[in-house]
This record gives structure tokens, C-alpha cells and sequence, in this order.
């Protein structure tokens, strides 16, 4: 599995958009339907997928599934 | 015996002497202090605030929950000095704004809100002393500045201590939404706390290991996890973020828990994600560690439908009802007296009375009034009987239900109340913003706004503009703003909102889209 494809594995258990349905352009909030809680959970998730390490003040202003994305992308 | 938190905390200091009182994480190694420890570090800020010239005063803390938080909290509460919890995640002209309200003399501040600082003592002129929530030094100590191991390092030795409170002295000031936008100050006294404490019907063995997961500022989270839990001997260990909250579980592996509705909605898609060959009991120790038996849930409605869902992986959801104006909990459920549906029996020290259907509440744990608010004390406070806003009522079992609110309040499902007139000023400014409305929708807040008509034709500005103009406006609104209170959905209206007589709009309408 690519790490975009793993990446939106784990978004698809917050919403019910599909992994394959899922664009760079879509907000977490807004568009997904995340809580607030989801997110900081979905966020947790990909500190133990990836092995990376976020910075909670940073993380808290990404929007978009992109904007996730390219953080990983940095990260990992 | 008089109720104080003192005794309480005196009483576990002796018992439990040699018990871990408190675990947390430091650069992910589990560091621990045990009830002795916890007695000492408390007695040394006590008494470092008496030699300060606190004595009487008002404190505030800002801070997310940490061993150096409870200690300064336990220091003032065990005092005769007033702790006003504040939450850190406010921008900081609320943050200014409650400090001075509060008439607060000194604040603890956690080193994640250091950069405050300059602006705090700059614009809280009755601040005397900033205190900084960490042992070692801090890098620009001034007569104004000192980290809280100087404090406690300056009181070692130190003989005079702080006298008993009595009872009916304030020992904590909480401050909750208001509905006129306005956050008020809820002064609970010593005996508030402590027969709230006394009185939740709820018992471990010491040692029992409870993980605090929400806002340590929040009443439920500071009276049940880390006063309740004291009483009883427990090892409260610390979620170091919401980020980590499952991660911790495993980590940690807590019996017990308090919880809002979100967090089990949300651990809820966890389980509910998962590949369904795994075995339950496989799927549910990965997810809560290992070990958790119960939740206790109040802050917002929770659906029924997950304490059936979390009973299938070993974990009992016992849902209760409270609110800060009560210290915090009316009524609970119990592991041996429970009904699903319901929040429980009141508590033993509460009565229970309707007005209209709205729920009344009298008894020991209601507050003394709001601070320095009389007319809205009046207001909530008749004879002694809290006038809580909530509709609700008795089973003929005793079990108390809620089905409504008389207030304009909403209840998200992470607890928190939110003012919509408090948000609606702010959004208001925006010229593009001719009337708004702030509704509570799926979990989030929604702005319904119709634009001003003026400022489109000026502009001559077309549907997709407006929402764009709008929706960068709210982003904005969002970056300063904690999460519980930014805006996650925008409507945009065709037409204005549905008036009453005296121009007002009509909140009980606001969800017909488009009046003719």
C-alpha cells in the first residue's frame, strides 16, 4: 500500500468517504464531518503509522487532506 | 468535622502515604510522585504564598494538566487563597479579561504560555507575581517572575503556614458561559467541593490507576479526576494530549476514566473501523489498554446506543449530570444502580425540584453566586434552589432524564457550553455579515449568515464570492480561537431571518432556510 493510500485508510475510519473519493482539496471539518476530537485522534494515528512526531500547535491549523499529506510527506 | 478539601487531601496524604499519587510522561519516560511527595510540594507553595503576602488572595492558573498544575491548585485551595482555574487554550484578551475579573493577585502559567507573559503583566494591573509552572529557574526572573520551584525552594524552612479555611470560604472560581455572551464566575466554597467529593457514590481500592483525559480547569475534570481520585488513593497519570489520548491507554492501562460523549463517539469509529476478524477482546485491548472496566461520561447528552456498544468489550459507560454552578455533579449513575438512558439517582447531598419542567437543584454543593454578578445570581438563584436551564425529570425509580434546554445554550458533545450571542458579536464585524445565527450541529458549530445586501451590490459581489469572502473570514475567526469554538459549517442565505415583533430573530426558527 502506497503511504498516500495508507494515509486515507486512516482518514476513511472518521468519515464515510472513501479512500478512492478522497481529493487534496477536501477540509477535515468541513467536508469529512470530522469533531474536533477525531482529528486530534486521526493526527495520533498517523504519529504511530508514519513514526513520525507533530507538534500539536502546528498540526491544529492544517484544513485540507492535502495540507495533512504534505506534512506527512515532510515527516516521514 | 468540617468539609474541607484539607481534610480530604490530609486525610489520603496519611493513608496512602506511599502510594504513586500522580504519573506522567516526560520525553516519553513515565516519571511518578507518590502521596507523601504530593502533601510536601503542596504545603511548600502554601506556605510560599502566605510569605509572598497572598494570604486572602485570588490566584489564577493557566496551564494544561501537569504535577506542577495540581500542586500550585492544592497549595491555594488548602490556603486560605482563592484558585481560579483559566483555559489555556483562550485567546489572550479573554485570558486578560478573566484575570482581572477575577481580581486575580498572582497566576501560575504553564512554560506553553510563556510567551503570554509580557502581555499579562502589561494589561493585568493588579497582578502581583507571575509564577511559572516549572522547577528549574526561569530564564528572566525579575521581581515580577519566578518559577514554581523557587517558590517552593524560598518556603522550605519555613515555619508559618497558611491557616484552615473555613467551610463556607470560596475556595475556586470556574468560570462557564454565560447567555448573554458574558462568562461568569462560579464561586464554589471549601464545602461545595468537599461533599461533592464525599458524595458521588463511587469507591476503589487505592492504587486503582484513572487516566485524566480532559481539561484540567473544567470542574468535572479537577473535582471527580484529581480530588475524587485523591480521596480514594488513586494513581492519576496525566494524558500528556488529545493527540495521544488511545496511545496513553496502552501505556498507562487505566481501570477507570472520565470521559465527554465525544470521546466515546470518536474511540467508537476506532472500534467500529477495524477489521471485523479480529476478536473482540484482541480489538478492545489494543484500544483501551488493557484494563479499563468504566467510563464515566456527563458533560453532554450521550446516545444509549454506545454504553451497548462499549458493554460488548468489557467496559461499563455510566453516564451522570452536572454542571460547575453544582461542584460539579447533580446525579450519576452507579457500578450497582444504573439505568441506560438516564443520568442516574441525584447524589445523596442533592434535591431534586421542577419548575416548568426545568430541572432545580438544592443542597451542598451549590454554589455560594456568581462573582461580582448579583443580578445574575438572583437570576439562577431563588430560595436556595439552582435554576440549572435544563429540562428534565424523575422516573418512578428515582432516575433523573433530561430532555431539553430553557436557556439559549448550546451543549457540544465534548461538554463544553458555548454562548452563540458571545461568537455572533465577534462574526458580526465582518461587513459582509449583515445578520447571523450560530447553531450547534453535528458536533461543531454552524454560522447562518445572510449577508448584507448593501455591501454585495457596492461590491458587486456574486454567490460563489460572497461564500468564499465569508468562509476566509471564518478561517481567520478560527486560527484564534480554541477548537470547542470555531466554526465548522457556513450557510449562506437567500433571504433574512424570521423576526419577532421587536426585530429580534427568532432562534426557534433559524433552521427554516429560506422565508418567503
Amino acid at each position: 500500500m502506497t503511504k498516500e493510500m495508507q494515509f486515507k485508510t486512516i482518514v476513511a475510519q472518521y468519515c464515510k468517504v472513501k479512500p478512492e473519493d478522497m481529493t487534496n482539496e477536501m477540509r477535515f471539518r468541513e467536508d469529512l464531518g470530522f469533531s474536533s476530537l477525531d482529528f486530534m485522534s486521526f493526527l495520533g494515528e498517523l504519529e504511530d503509522t508514519f513514526d513520525v512526531e507533530l507538534e500539536e500547535e502546528n498540526v491544529l491549523k492544517i484544513l485540507t487532506i492535502g495540507e495533512a499529506l504534505d506534512l506527512v510527506n515532510e515527516l516521514a | 468535622m468540617g468539609n474541607l478539601i484539607r481534610d480530604i487531601i490530609e486525610e489520603s496524604g496519611k493513608k496512602y502515604s506511599n502510594t504513586v499519587a500522580v504519573k506522567w510522561l516526560e520525553k516519553k519516560e513515565i516519571k511518578e510522585r507518590n502521596y507523601k511527595e504530593i502533601m510536601e510540594h503542596m504545603v511548600l507553595v502554601r506556605k510560599g504564598l502566605l510569605a509572598e503576602g497572598f494570604a486572602g488572595k485570588h490566584i489564577a492558573l493557566i496551564g494544561t494538566s501537569s504535577v506542577e498544575w495540581i500542586e500550585s491548585y492544592l497549595g491555594i485551595i488548602t490556603g486560605s487563597t482563592v484558585a481560579v482555574p483559566l483555559d489555556i487554550s483562550l485567546p489572550p484578551e479573554d485570558l486578560i479579561d478573566l484575570i482581572n475579573r477575577s481580581d486575580s493577585e498572582a497566576l501560575f502559567l504553564s512554560p506553553k504560555a510563556a510567551k503570554l507573559l509580557d502581555v499579562i503583566l502589561s494589561k493585568c494591573p493588579k497582578l502581583r507575581k507571575v509564577f511559572m509552572l516549572q522547577e528549574e529557574k526561569t530564564e528572566n526572573s525579575n521581581e515580577k517572575t519566578m518559577s514554581l520551584g523557587e517558590l517552593k525552594a524560598s518556603a522550605q524552612g519555613a515555619g508559618e503556614d497558611a491557616g484552615r479555611p473555613n467551610p463556607d470560604d470560596v475556595a475556586t472560581i470556574i468560570f462557564t458561559s454565560g447567555t448573554t455572551g458574558k462568562s461568569k464566575g462560579v464561586m464554589l466554597t471549601q464545602d461545595n467541593l468537599a461533599t461533592n467529593v464525599e458524595s458521588v457514590d463511587f469507591t476503589t481500592e487505592p492504587g486503582t490507576i484513572l487516566l485524566s483525559v480532559l481539561p484540567i480547569h473544567h470542574a468535572y475534570c479537577l473535582v471527580m479526576d484529581w480530588l475524587k481520585g485523591f480521596s480514594l488513593g488513586t494513581t492519576v497519570c496525566i494524558n500528556d494530549s488529545l493527540l495521544h489520548m488511545v496511545k496513553n491507554m496502552g501505556v498507562f492501562k487505566p481501570k477507570v476514566m472520565l470521559m465527554v460523549p465525544l470521546m466515546i463517539e470518536t474511540i467508537y469509529k476506532r472500534l467500529s473501523a477495524a477489521d471485523p476478524s479480529i476478536p473482540k477482546k484482541v480489538l478492545g485491548d489494543n484500544v483501551f489498554g488493557g484494563n479499563l472496566e468504566i467510563i464515566f461520561t456527563g458533560g453532554a447528552h450521550l446516545d444509549p446506543f454506545y454504553i451497548d456498544k462499549f458493554a460488548e468489550f468489557g467496559v461499563e459507560v455510566l453516564e451522570g449530570y452536572g454542571m460547575s454552578e453544582c461542584s460539579p455533579v447533580i446525579s450519576s449513575n452507579t457500578v450497582t444502580d444504573h439505568k441506560a438512558g438516564s443520568v442516574g439517582r441525584p447524589l445523596c447531598n442533592a434535591e431534586i425540584s421542577f419548575d416548568n419542567g426545568e430541572i432545580l437543584v438544592r443542597g451542598s454543593s451549590v454554589m455560594k453566586g456568581y462573582y461580582q454578578m448579583e443580578k445574575e445570581t438572583e437570576e439562577t438563584l431563588k430560595d436556595g434552589w439552582l435554576h440549572t436551564g435544563d429540562k428534565g425529570y424523575l422516573d418512578e425509580d428515582g432516575f433523573l432524564f433530561i430532555n431539553g434546554r430553557v436557556k439559549n445554550l448550546i451543549i457540544l458533545s465534548n461538554g463544553e457550553n458555548i454562548s452563540p450571542e458571545e461568537i455572533e458579536n465577534k462574526l458580526a464585524l465582518n461587513p459582509l455579515i449583515g445578520e447571523v445565527v450560530v447553531t450547534g450541529e453535528n458536533n461543531g458549530l454552524t454560522a447562518r449568515v445572510y449577508p448584507d445586501q448593501d455591501v454585495v451590490a457596492a461590491k458587486g459581489l456574486k454567490e460563489e464570492e460572497i461564500q468564499a469572502g465569508i468562509q476566509a473570514f471564518l478561517d481567520e475567526y478560527n486560527k484564534s480561537q480554541p477548537t470547542y469554538r470555531q466554526i465548522t459549517a457556513l450557510v449562506i442565505r437567500k433571504n433574512p431571518f424570521i423576526k419577532s415583533a421587536t426585530k429580534k430573530i427568532k432562534r426557534q426558527e433559524v433552521l427554516i432556510d429560506e422565508p418567503v
